[in-house]
Formats: C-alpha cells, structure tokens, sequence
C-alpha cells in the first residue's frame, strides 16, 4: 500500500494537538479549513452557518482529539467526514425553512454540475481532479443519486420521493456508484 | 456464502450512511448489523475506512473556499476558551458551582477594574491569556448554570454552561432571542455528559431583550413548545 505523506503529516499534527499544541492545530486549520468552508458552504448554502459548522468541527477535534482513530482512515476524511456531518444535520434541522426562504435545492433547478467543471480546472490540485474524474466517469443516474445524497443532505427516501424513482432503484444507484467510486479513489491507490 | 450476504448488506447500508443518507432507522440497523459482527471484523473495518475516505474526498471536488480573515484566531481563542470551561468542570461536584459563580465573579472584576476580560487561562502554570467579551450574563431559573458572554454592538455571543442537567430522552435544549416579544431560534444543544457546555453563536443580539431556553423535541423547534426553564435579559450598555 503506497505510503500517503500527506496523512503521515497529518497524525503527526494531530499527535501535537493531543498534548495541547495550538500551532499544531492551526497547521491543521489552515490546511483543510477552507475544504472544509467550501463542503460546509455548499450543503447549507448559508456562509454564517457554514462557518459555525466549521467552527464547531475544529473546536470538537481539539477538545477530543483522540475521537480519530488511525484504523478509520486518514485525518482529511475523519475531518471533512466531521463537517459533513454536522452539516448534513444541520441542513435537515432546518431544510423547509431554508429552503422557503431561497428557493435552493431543486432538481428542477439548473444546479451546478460539478462534473462539468473539469475542464474549466486544468491547474486544479491533483487531488481535486482526481475525485472530479471519478465523479464525471460515474453514469449521470449515480452520480446525480450520489451528488443529492451528499452535496445536498437529502436521504435516499427523499431523493427517491424527488425523483419519483422506487427507493430500491435510488439505494442500487447509490451502491454501485460507491463501489465505482472507491474503486477509483482507493483500491487504485493502494 | 452466509457471510459474504452479511458484508453485502452492511456494504449498502455503509456506502450510504458516510454521505448522510440513511434514514434514522436505517442507520440502528446497520449499528445493530455491524455489531453483530463484532467491533474487529476485518470486513466491516475495511468497509468503513474505504468508504469513509470515498466520503471525506468527494469534497476535495469542491473549489476550496477562503476563510473569512480573523477566523482562524476566532477559533484558536474558543479552543482556549473550551479548554478553560472544562478546567472549571474538574473540582468535586459540590463544589462546581461555586466555582463557576467564582469564575464569573473573577470575570465580572476585571470588567470594572480594566473596562474589559482578560481572564488568565486558568488551566493553571500556563501563560496563554483568552480575551472574553465584556458582558456576561448569568440565566436565572433551575436546571444548571449557563451564562452568555457578549460585546454590544458585536455580533456573536458565547454560551457557557455547567451542571446542566441532560434533557429528556428524546428532547434538547433550543436558546431563543426575544425580539419584541417574538422567540427567534438560536440554536439547539444538549450539554456534555459533565453537564458542561459552550459554543459561539454568530448570532445578532442588538435588538434581543431576553435570551431564554426551552426543551424541545430533538429535531428541534421553529417555535417554542414548552415554557422557559432559564432566561437571561440582554442589555446593550
């Protein structure tokens, strides 16, 4: 299994943190906040309480910093899976009101496709192109059943009222666009 | 063959529960499922680092988004701000709640004396220092100690609990602003085992005249249910 520094320097930040080092815990902050912005910005669609999310997210990790196992996977999932979380519920705490009041989230709405985004994003960090690609390979059903599921917070039962699709069809999508995912951001890097 | 319909089950139920798309009923039966097996199952481990890290990148596909400029001190001074609440959790229970009033007696000194809180990090041998706004405001009622801290004119205020007593099962506590009579939602929480709690709101109090919480069903409420059981007045001199 290839050896991913960028985690290695990771869990030594988090390490740090465990013993109270708080220019550890900017490190990690000025690392991943701003994906961390950018996923928490894009499922509530409200900046002030995106930023809470994170906030809170950060805030959680230094108070419990042994809440990350290193069995689990790499800290940037453990943290940005942290915010999604949060954001996720926050989003279904709040998703008739918000939603009256901006009119978001709708299928029927052109929403940006972020598959399509690909070629605007020739200098995107190699990360960032890599999850691109596996999504715009993905057959749009599964992409669009994976998208609603984790850029918009809905369950599968909402999507499959959404969508009028059975809810056997919309988890079968979503199993095998997973699998097709993992297939591509991990198996292959192994 | 048995075992291979077992993983394929915790996989469906895995792949969707990382991207928050399990119902709440769906999620107790993968929990019931995946316990089944055993918390070293090298299957469900695998399953679940996989598509955890499948869950924790999809949101590299997203353009990174800037931080807003003060944010990362922001959160550096809560992190410092936690770390003292919590050092007010550690005497023996009895003796909580006279710290905590002591803490805010403590605070409420160095208003009068400096205009302004500079409370020593009381971790204690630590020379960090947290700058706290210059208002704080103990809620009146049963049921814990919780304080709002705030700046007029500032947007934002900290909530600082201790002893709060853990809401029904099934219930949390929802903090409203009054506004001219009206309840506007300001955030549900229920507090830390310890009965502690703290959290930053970036809330506008400007035209709050009464903070105040209720408990309320655990999906939260977008009007109050229950009648207060802590209330604070908010006053912007």
């Amino acid at each position: 299994m290839a050896i991913d520094l960028s985690d290695v320097r990771d869990q030594e930040l988090v390490t740090r943190i465990r013993g109270g080092d708080e220019e550890a815990f900017r490190g990690l902050f000025r690392r991943y906040a701003p994906n961390a912005m950018a996923l928490a910005r894009r499922v509530v669609r409200q900046p002030s309480l995106a930023e809470e999310i994170v906030q809170e997210a950060f805030l959680a990790l230094w108070r419990n910093p042994t809440g990350y196992d290193q069995e689990r996977g790499t800290v940037r999932s453990w943290l940005l899976g942290t915010v999604h979380h949060r954001a996720v519920d926050a989003v279904r705490r709040e998703e008739s009101q918000r939603r009256r009041a901006e009119g978001a989230v709708s299928v029927d709405v052109a929403q940006p496709d972020i598959s399509e985004e690909v070629a605007a994003e020739l200098d995107a960090p190699e990360e960032r192109r890599a999850v691109r690609k596996a999504l715009d390979e993905l057959p749009a059903e599964q992409r669009q059943v994976i998208e609603l599921m984790y850029f918009d917070g809905l369950s599968q039962s909402a999507i499959a009222g959404r969508l009028s699709l059975p809810l056997g069809t919309v988890k079968s999508r979503s199993l095998l666009g997973m699998r097709r995912l993992r297939a591509a951001l991990v198996e292959m890097e192994r | 063959m048995m075992e291979r319909r077992d993983h394929q089950g915790i996989e469906e139920l895995l792949s969707a529960s990382v991207l928050g798309a399990l119902e709440p009923e769906e999620q107790a039966a993968l929990e019931q499922e995946m316990s089944s097996h055993g918390p070293r199952c090298p299957e469900c481990m695998e399953l679940r680092r996989d598509y955890g890290e499948v869950a924790g990148r999809l949101a590299f596909a997203l353009e990174p988004v800037a931080v807003r400029r003060g944010l990362e001190d922001q959160v550096v001074q809560l992190a410092r701000g936690a770390r003292t609440a919590e050092v007010v959790q550690i005497p023996a229970r009895r003796n909580r709640s006279r710290v905590w009033r002591g803490l805010v007696a403590v605070a409420a000194a160095f208003v009068l004396f400096a205009g302004g809180w500079l409370a020593r990090d009381l971790s204690g041998g630590n020379n960090a220092t947290v700058t706290l706004p210059s208002k704080v405001v103990s809620f009146q009622g049963t049921g814990g100690n919780l304080s709002v801290a705030y700046d007029p004119g500032t947007r934002g205020v900290y909530l600082l609990g201790s002893d709060l007593a853990a809401p029904p099962s099934g219930k949390v506590y929802e903090v409203w602003k009054i506004e001219g009579g009206t309840p506007v939602r300001g955030a549900c929480f229920r507090p830390k085992a310890n009965g502690s709690f703290f959290r930053f709101l970036d809330t506008d109090i400007s035209t709050t005249q009464v903070m105040a919480v209720t408990v309320e069903p655990a999906t939260c409420s977008s009007a109050p249910t229950s009648e207060p059981f802590l209330t604070a007045t908010i006053t912007q001199a």
